[in-house]
Order: C-alpha cells, then sequence, then structure tokens
C-alpha cells in the first residue's frame, strides 16, 4: 500500500467530521436537531462498547448496566448533593470503570459464549436493582431532572446545545478508539482477540490489557448514560439499564464495523434515520416494525458481511488498490 | 417456618423446577453438541405457546392434544433455522453465531409484537381448575398441601420426555452419532459420521422439545411477545448450573431452580427472587463455570470448524 493511502484517509474523517459538526449549524428543525443528538449519543455509546467487543472481540451484553451506572450516578449526585453533572458524569465514569474491573476480574476467564451470558447476567442484576431499590432510584416511576436551562447544571434550553455537547463526547470516543487502535494496546487487544495462545506466547499480559479495555469502555459508556439523563431529563430502568440497550450499542457497532473507529457512527447513521423516519410515519400503529428491521439488518449482516459495513468497503478498496500497484 | 408451609413451597418449587427443566433441555444439547448458545431459544418456546393457543382458541384442540401439532412444526422450524441461520456460522467466530441468533430472537419477538400484539393471553381449562389436596398427616405433622394439577402433569409430562429423550440418546442409532459428535468431533467425524446430519437432528430436536414444552405450558403460563426473553434468562441460568451440554444436569438445575426461586420468592419478595438466581448463575459461572455435571474445560472450548 502507497503511504498517501493512509493520508487520504485521515483527511476523509477530518472532511466527514467537519461535515457532521457543521450541518446542525444550518438546520433549525427541532426534528432534525433530535436526530443528531441521538446519532452522537449513539454513535458514543456504541463506540464505547466497541473499545471492548470489538478491538478485544470480548462479546458484553451487560453494558446497560454501566450505561445505568453513569445516569444515575450524575443524577442522583446532582438531586441530593447538589453537585454539577459536569462532576457527576466522573463520579459515574469512575464507578463503572470499578465495577467493570472487577466484572472482568471475576468473568475474564470466561471464553466467548459463557462471557456473555455472564455479562448478560450481570446486566440484569443491574436492572432488577433499578426496579427494586425503590429508595434510591424510585424504581419503574423513575426520576425526573428540573428543566432548568443552566450550564452549570448541564441543562440547556436548545437543542443546538445539545448536538454540540454530544458531537463533544463523540469526539472523545472517537479519539480514544483512535488511540488505541494505534497504540501498543490496541495491537495486544487484536493479538489478544485473533489468537490468545500466540499472544500469551509473545508477552502480551492478555489479562491486564483487557481490564484497561474495560475500564475505558465501561467509563465512556457511563459518560454517556449522563449525557442522556441531561438530555432526556427523566432516567427509569426501562430508558437507561434495560437489557436491550446493551444489543443495540453492539448492533450499531457490528453492522457499522467491529472493532473500527468508524463503525460505530456508520451503525448509528444507518439506524437511528431508519428508527426516526419508521416512528414519524408509522406513530404507534406498527409497534416492533423498527425492531423487526434492526433484526434483519443483524443476521443479514452477520450471514453476508461478517465484518460490518466498514471492513467490507475496507477490505474491497485494498484489494483494488493492491490491483492498481501491482500494474 | 412451619413444615407444612415447607413442603407446600419444595412441592410448589418441585413442580415449577419441572418446568424449567424441560423447556431447557433443547438448549442444553444445542450447546451439548455444536458448541453454539442458541439466544433465540425463549423466541421458540413463545412461537410453541402461540401455536398452542391458537390451535385452543380457533380449532378447540386442548393444549395437551396440540402437542402432536406443535412438536413436529417446531422440529420443522428447527431444520429451516438450521440450515438459514446456524449452518453458514459454524465456522465463523463466536460473535457472528451470537449476534445472528440474537438478531433472529429479536426479529421473532417483534413480529410477534406486530401481528399478535401486547396482548396477554390465556388458556383456561375447566378440568385444571380442580385443587389436589395432600393430607392432612398428623403423625408428621403436616397440615394440608395443595398442588396445582396444570404443574403436576406439566411435571410428569415432563420428566417422562427427559427420560424417553434419555433412552434415545442412550439406545437409538440417532442418539448415538448425536452423542459420539458431542464427545469428539473429529473422532465421529472419520468414523463416518455425517456432522452436519447430526447439527441439523441437534439442533431441530432442540426445537422439538423446546415445543412440547410450550404446550405443556400454556395452560398454566400468559403468553405474550416478550414471554420468551423472560423464560430464556432463567433458561440460561439453568442450563449453566447443570453443566452446558448436560441434559441430566439441566433437569436437576431446572428443578433446584424452581426451588430457589419459590422459596426466594416467599422469603424476600417476588421482586427481588430474578435477583437471587442470577447472583447464583455469576457466582456458579465465576467459581466452576462447566456447572455441576459438565465436563471440565468446556467453558475454554475452542470454536468448531466450518462444516465442508
Amino acid at each position: 500500500m502507497k503511504p498517501s493511502s493512509s493520508r487520504r484517509s485521515a483527511f476523509g474523517l477530518a472532511a466527514a467530521l467537519l461535515a457532521l459538526g457543521l450541518a446542525p449549524l444550518f438546520i433549525r428543525n427541532d426534528f432534525y436537531l433530535d436526530g443528531f443528538i441521538l446519532v452522537f449519543l449513539w454513535a458514543s455509546f456504541s463506540g464505547a462498547w466497541n473499545i471492548l467487543g470489538g478491538y478485544a472481540g470480548m462479546v458484553s451484553l451487560g453494558h446497560n448496566a454501566f450505561f445505568a451506572i453513569g445516569a444515575y450516578t450524575s443524577t442522583l449526585l446532582f438531586l441530593r448533593l447538589g453537585i454539577t453533572p459536569w462532576l457527576g458524569m466522573f463520579a459515574g465514569g469512575l464507578l463503572a470503570a470499578a465495577v467493570g474491573i472487577l466484572l472482568g476480574i471475576v468473568c475474564f476467564r470466561l471464553r466467548s459464549h459463557y462471557f456473555a451470558l455472564a455479562t448478560l447476567a450481570f446486566g440484569q442484576v443491574v436492572f432488577i436493582l433499578t426496579m427494586n431499590w425503590r429508595g434510591l432510584t424510585q424504581g419503574a416511576e423513575g426520576i425526573a431532572l428540573p428543566i432548568e436551562p443552566s450550564l452549570a447544571h448541564m441543562v440547556f434550553a436548545s437543542k443546538l446545545a445539545y448536538v454540540y455537547l454530544g458531537f463533544g463526547l463523540f469526539l472523545v470516543v472517537l479519539a480514544v478508539a483512535i488511540a488505541i487502535e494505534r497504540s501498543r494496546l490496541g495491537y495486544f487487544l487484536t493479538a489478544f482477540r485473533e489468537n490468545e495462545d500466540a499472544a500469551r506466547a509473545l508477552g502480551v499480559k492478555t489479562g491486564q490489557v483487557r481490564l484497561i479495555a474495560m475500564a475505558l469502555s465501561a467509563f465512556l459508556s457511563a459518560v454517556a448514560g449522563t449525557y442522556y439523563a441531561q438530555y432526556v431529563v427523566y432516567i427509569d430502568p426501562s430508558g437507561v439499564s434495560r437489557l436491550q440497550l446493551s444489543v443495540q450499542v453492539a448492533l450499531f457497532a457490528i453492522v457499522g464495523g467491529l472493532g473500527t473507529f468508524s463503525g460505530p457512527i456508520i451503525g448509528a447513521c444507518i439506524f437511528v434515520p431508519i428508527t426516526i423516519a419508521l416512528r414519524s410515519y408509522l406513530g404507534t400503529t406498527a409497534p416492533g416494525l423498527h425492531m423487526i428491521i434492526y433484526g434483519l439488518i443483524l443476521v443479514l449482516t452477520m450471514l453476508y458481511m461478517p465484518k460490518g459495513i466498514y471492513g467490507t468497503l475496507k477490505a474491497r478498496m485494498t484489494a483494488r488498490t493492491q490491483k492498481e500497484s501491482r500494474r | 417456618m412451619d413444615l407444612t408451609l415447607f413442603v407446600q413451597l419444595l412441592i410448589s418449587g418441585l413442580l415449577l423446577g419441572g418446568v424449567y427443566a424441560l423447556s431447557s433441555i433443547g438448549l442444553t444439547l444445542i450447546f451439548g453438541v455444536m458448541k453454539i448458545v442458541n439466544f433465540a431459544h425463549g423466541e421458540f418456546l413463545m412461537i410453541a405457546m402461540y401455536l398452542s393457543f391458537w390451535l385452543y382458541h380457533l380449532l378447540h384442540v386442548d393444549p395437551y392434544l396440540s402437542i402432536a401439532v406443535v412438536a413436529p412444526a417446531l422440529f420443522g422450524l428447527g431444520l429451516l433455522t438450521y440450515h438459514i441461520g446456524v449452518r453458514p456460522t459454524l465456522g465463523a467466530p463466536h460473535l457472528n453465531q451470537i449476534f445472528v441468533m440474537v438478531g433472529l430472537s429479536i426479529v421473532i419477538e417483534n413480529a410477534a409484537l406486530l401481528w399478535w400484539s401486547a396482548d396477554f393471553r390465556t388458556v383456561t381449562l375447566d378440568y385444571l381448575r380442580v385443587q389436589i389436596v395432600l393430607g392432612p398427616y398428623p403423625g408428621f405433622g403436616l397440615e394440608e398441601v395443595i398442588i396445582n394439577p396444570g404443574r403436576l402433569i406439566a411435571f410428569f409430562v415432563g420428566l417422562a420426555i427427559s427420560v424417553a429423550f434419555y433412552f434415545f440418546l442412550k439406545l437409538s442409532y440417532s442418539g448415538k452419532i448425536i452423542r459420539a459428535t458431542s464427545q469428539d468431533r473429529s473422532t465421529a467425524l472419520l468414523m463416518g459420521i455425517d456432522i452436519d446430519k447430526v447439527y441439523r437432528l441437534t439442533f431441530a430436536v432442540g426445537l422439538l422439545l423446546v415445543g412440547v414444552a410450550g404446550a405443556l405450558m400454556i395452560p398454566m403460563f400468559t403468553v405474550h411477545p416478550f414471554v420468551g426473553f423472560e423464560f430464556v434468562l432463567v433458561m440460561f441460568v439453568v442450563v449453566v448450573f447443570g453443566g452446558m451440554g448436560s441434559v441430566a444436569g439441566a433437569v436437576l438445575a431446572g428443578l433446584f431452580i424452581g426451588v430457589v426461586e419459590v422459596f426466594s420468592d416467599f422469603l424476600i419478595g417476588p421482586d427481588s427472587k430474578q435477583a437471587v438466581y442470577f447472583l447464583l448463575f455469576i457466582a456458579v459461572l465465576v467459581l466452576k463455570p462447566s456447572g455441576l455435571f459438565g465436563l471440565k474445560g468446556e467453558e475454554e472450548v475452542e470454536r468448531i470448524e466450518a462444516i465442508e
């Protein structure tokens, strides 16, 4: 491959980000701005999942727990102790990272399907806790944040402010993913995913690098949870801790391109508009239709494009450049 | 807790556990032979329950007789699913195997929501209204113990099917090649066993078993699009507890989890009973991931190659 191709892709990335970042400025319609917010929210959460699920190949079905920890921690710290969500966000992230490390220590010796089942059980325990620990979470009733727009409270009147808050979060997740991909950590994680025994034989501390990935992944998922809470200004178990959230973010990353930093945003850019369009055109007449489409896309991707959209495109492009350079 | 209450809870728990055991056998069989967790197993249970419900509702077929239709239908659905969704991913990474089945479960669940709405549907059978009363046995210090006849039927039919299935695996040629493949795939292949056929049969039989479970459950449990999700979580607990791939383990673990659920329901309350067995579940995964009856090292098993 010629060196220009990596420069070309860096240029493409910058152009895409610029377009994503500038487009909302020209949109006056709250309906479309809401779409941008959801794209950034899901791309961030999905990107966080991708750090563990994509690079390390550890399929977690319990990331709803981290999202919930983030949402509840910042919200409760704000309502009970008056701590601004700007700090509460970090508190939630650190708590989630700590919980993630504990979960990792306990579950990392489990392989593939067993790890997925263990994390699923963990996510479900957190869901049950948020449903039943009423003194803390008010159960299914949920907790509402006061709607008093102020920068200090991280509550805004204009959607545009939320768009850029979400964009900022997405850029952070993207930066972490790119940094991982280019650092030794990324290679270690990939080595583990491809062949654990070989990675160990070469001296990769597979336990340690996976714990780092888990902590980063949990931290960023929790921050996405805080962002959700601040935007919706209401959290309840079905919004922030249901198991389906984990499946959904995994789905975005997988369809977009697993273990690539572009995958989650591609997934979010495909699925969020589908959801919004179906909801607004069909309303409540066809409940579940958007989930049927999600499921079908997931199954078809797994069967015919196992590397996801980005992975498949990249493989084609590489094949083409190789053919050209051979001429 | 007095003795009567204890016996009452124990019996209720065992009867509930019988249902769990029966619905989990197919899941553990598929895992044991193919090393695949069927994440859509709950949705297949839901389909079986709906089939049985509609047969009763539209054609007035008794749910227990509907087994004759539901079980073969699920067997056929198993063949179809194997061909479309399972076979192509056999050599693929685990992630692909997991998410094909997860995607399938999402599609089935929401298709049911779309077609049949979120209504809760029940079948009430007049002859199951009677209550079986045991006792009192003053000699043992026991007062009356009440038994739900629907659960009793499900328990004994489930037990009979588990035993029949055990002998199918032990004695029939099909059972033998399934066991051979489960124990050592490469050697089975060398002995001339058609692995593809074994997998196809295993998957279809796994679904047939869950079909029987669905028909037995419809007189007692309401069916709705999310019923599969509710039950599949319990089934995962049962299967891991009994040791993935162990049929006898699934039966015993099913009974155990049923008892745990009924007791924690009584002692802690219905809201938190699920949390109890999920914590148990994580504890088993951590301390003895191979379960109570599983083969050691099974949880770290290598993925199998694609069928050529």
